[in-house]
């Protein structure tokens, strides 16, 4: 008989949790480019939605980026390093790379692959702060949620960035130069145990089971949808011009076709296919109705609520939290998006 | 004898259609085949030349142990060397993010292969100590239960070529736990950290399991599988996508044309063999030559077969038992296969065709070439009559020149 691969998974539950419990940390390295020039701010206007003109120096923003059909076709961070100098960091380097280059033509900007320069180790949970104030040279108890500031750690230089894809309100990002990637990381190592902290090694817990309790998206979920669909919209910079912004104006006009809903199934031991691991994702139906209305997009688990949790991409409308559905005969309930 | 070229469609036939990627292909009766099909046509046809291929190979080593060992020690050194080479730009296309550590990526690999070889299935469990993926079709499931221990080896070498350009990781080992070639309803590979899920040692060839995790499998009823790609499903609006958001449309199932089971692992099988003075080379290639030209005679032995070989390349009834049968199943597969090639006589005494030698390689297997001439050789005895014949004959430089004609031959 199948048994569920996370609820019986001590080391998956151990990392997950101590994370929520303590503090967890994890080679967490993204896919990092560096753009900078007179026109930088004038460009990344127009390449994202969002309002980045107004990011401070030593701020950092989470936005889509969006094709001219207003898809959303990366999520990224961008960081601000000075005036004219600022940090992307995303999954999807190839597709943005190029969209980067597509896009750059008349505006007086560098970029450049920077992924090779830098790791970043992720330190999060509630003992993060203690944690890292413990290494470093300056303490981070003024550093605010997405901002980052130069710090050492021994005679290491490393850039410290609050924030972090586990929904913990303490997070921090560490980033050192390659060449001192081993050092970092055996420091975290032997400092960990001393704030009851573990290593996260799992890919499953690292970009899966923590993002997915805290409400946050893989790239993989928001594949051909627009950010009203997925509520990502709220951010979004009305007043200037950038790249889907008319279509997207329709989408507002019209109401969004579909909707991102949270699912739960209560039973352990199920397997639902969802789009995590590619193909379509299994169909959701009301209970007793014959119609699609939606496709898993994701299905994990929750250590901290126990249950089965993900994502339904819905059409709107269809579903709301309380809702009973089935998926693939099981027995399941619409749920808010968010689970801690 | 003439070398008149009958009227029919043009030499160029099957790029008539004008599309690049999804090209059509077109018999010299005007039978059309989409894209799709020729894709279905090609991938099961090449596998049935490497059943034949794989027969040879046992008859070259009679002991099962020893056969599989080596081809899944060929298979690994080579996939490792290749994904070493090459690899790097299917880590970009596969969007291995910088944080996955370790030879789960190799599952990346795998799974996106499998969809564009037309195997169609679906990846159950991506993690850095185990994945699983189930394939419903695999048009290799006759070439034999070798075969499927070798692809897992594969499968372990593009893991192990891949991790290397990474951060040190947790190594993975791959396993076929249920092979479709061996009768299982699914193929499916687990793979699995030992660390984690510690088992007994095992040699390569004994790659099917079993494994630590066998309480993590997710088994697929027989209602609820695929019989296409997901480039050839409307559900999946005909997109190929895996976890990390790469997406193919249908143009990547022509990797077909690129990797056969005979060109990838049962002819560079009887390669080592040779090198390792297991069996001399002119007695591989005499067993090969053998048990293809069986293979092909094999392919029209019942009556129903030469009709509907007919009736799908839309022979005319004028047409009776002549070389242009055979010429046009040739053109066919050539044309599925993307390899191009010249017609140089069409008519009711001989077809003569100049073969672009290297498209006949599939990625540089330098014995296929031969291998499909002693197939097309048996095949023309029973497709049109023992009269007729199909040899090479001066082949120009990178070219095979083949005629099917009528010839006596006391010692065939």
């Amino acid at each position: 008989m199948y048994k569920n691969i996370f609820k019986y998974d001590e080391m998956k539950r151990s990392e997950h949790m101590a994370v929520r419990q303590t503090v967890g940390w994890y080679y967490w390295t993204h896919q990092l480019i560096e753009i900078s020039g007179p026109d930088v701010v004038k460009l990344l206007e127009y390449l994202y939605p969002n309002d980045i003109g107004n990011i401070k120096v030593g701020r950092d923003r989470y936005t889509t980026m969006l094709n001219e059909n207003g898809e959303i076709i990366d999520d990224v961070v961008i960081m601000r390093m000075a005036e004219d100098r600022f940090w992307i960091s995303t999954l999807f380097l190839t597709y943005t790379d190029d969209w980067i280059y597509y896009h750059s033509e008349g505006y007086d900007v560098d970029w450049s692959d920077i992924t090779d320069e830098w790791d970043m180790f992720a330190v999060q949970g509630p003992r993060s702060k203690e944690m890292v104030n413990s290494i470093v040279e300056n303490p981070v108890d003024g550093l605010k949620f997405f901002s980052h500031e130069p710090n050492k750690i021994g005679d290491m230089e490393v850039l410290i960035n609050r924030g972090g894809f586990t929904g913990e309100k303490f997070g921090y990002e560490i980033y050192c130069r390659k060449d001192r990637t081993d050092e970092l990381e055996k420091i975290l190592k032997d400092t960990a145990p001393g704030f009851e902290g573990k290593q996260v090694t799992e890919f499953q817990v690292m970009a899966w089971t923590l993002p997915t309790e805290s409400g946050f998206y893989y790239m993989r979920d928001l594949a051909h949808t627009n950010p009203m669909e997925v509520g990502l919209d709220g951010n979004i910079d009305w007043e200037k011009d950038f790249i889907g912004k008319e279509a997207l104006l329709k989408v507002k006009e019209n109401g969004p076709e579909k909707e991102m809903v949270g699912f739960e199934v209560p039973e352990a031991d199920i397997y639902i296919r969802s789009k995590q691991y590619g193909g379509p994702g299994e169909a959701v139906y009301i209970d007793g109705e014959e119609e699609e209305v939606g496709r898993v997009s994701k299905m994990v688990y929750s250590y901290v609520k126990e249950v089965n949790n993900g994502y339904i991409l819905a059409k709107k409308d269809k579903l709301n939290v309380g809702d009973h559905i089935k998926i693939h005969g099981y027995d399941a309930v619409i749920t808010e998006k968010k689970w801690i | 004898m003439s070398k008149k070229i009958d009227e029919r469609l043009p030499q160029n036939s099957g790029k008539g259609s004008g599309l690049k990627e999804y090209y059509a292909i077109k018999s010299p009766w005007e039978k059309m085949y989409c894209y799709r099909d020729a894709m279905h046509y090609s991938n099961r046809f090449e596998q049935v030349i490497g059943a034949a291929c794989m027969q040879a190979y046992r008859i070259m080593i009679p002991d099962y142990r020893e056969r599989a060992q080596l081809m899944c020690e060929d298979a690994l050194a080579r996939l490792v060397a290749t994904n070493r080479m090459y690899g790097e730009n299917g880590d970009d296309m596969n969007n291995m993010h910088p944080f996955m550590c370790g030879q789960f990526v190799g599952a990346l690999i795998g799974d996106q292969g499998d969809d564009a070889l037309l195997m169609c299935g679906r990846c159950q469990d991506f993690g850095t100590y185990r994945a699983e993926k189930e394939l419903d079709v695999c048009d290799w499931d006759i070439v034999g239960s070798e075969l499927c221990r070798a692809t897992t080896m594969s499968l372990q070498g593009s893991a192990i070529g891949s991790a290397e350009r990474r951060r040190p990781g947790p190594s993975m080992e791959y396993c076929m736990v249920e092979a479709k070639g061996c009768g299982d309803r699914h193929c499916r590979i687990v793979a699995e950290n030992r660390d984690k899920y510690p088992m007994p040692e095992h040699e390569l060839w004994e790659s099917f399991g079993p494994v630590a995790t066998a309480d993590q499998i997710k088994y697929t009823e027989e209602e609820d599988c695929v019989k296409e790609s997901m480039v050839f499903r409307e559900e999946c609006n005909y997109t190929f996508t895996n976890g990390t958001h790469l997406e193919q449309d249908s143009s990547s199932a022509n990797m077909v044309t690129l990797s056969t089971s005979a060109s990838l692992y049962v002819l560079p099988a009887i390669n080592e063999a040779v090198r390792r003075g297991i069996v001399t080379r002119e007695m591989a290639d005499h067993i090969l030559h053998c048990v293809c030209e069986a293979a092909g005679k094999a392919m029209f032995g019942e009556r129903y077969a030469i009709k509907a070989a007919r009736d799908w390349l839309g022979v005319p009834p004028e047409i009776g038992e002549d070389g242009r049968v055979m010429g046009g199943l040739v053109e066919m597969q050539l044309q599925s296969i993307l390899c191009n090639y010249e017609v140089e006589a069409f008519n009711e005494k001989e077809c003569i065709y100049v073969i672009d030698r290297s498209g006949l390689e599939i990625t540089g297997c330098k014995e296929l070439p031969q291998v499909h001439v002693d197939f097309w050789y048996g095949m023309v005895k029973t497709l049109v009559n023992a009269q007729w014949s199909l040899w090479e004959e001066d082949s120009p430089a990178g070219k095979l020149r083949i005629r099917i004609a009528k010839k006596i031959d006391k010692f065939c």
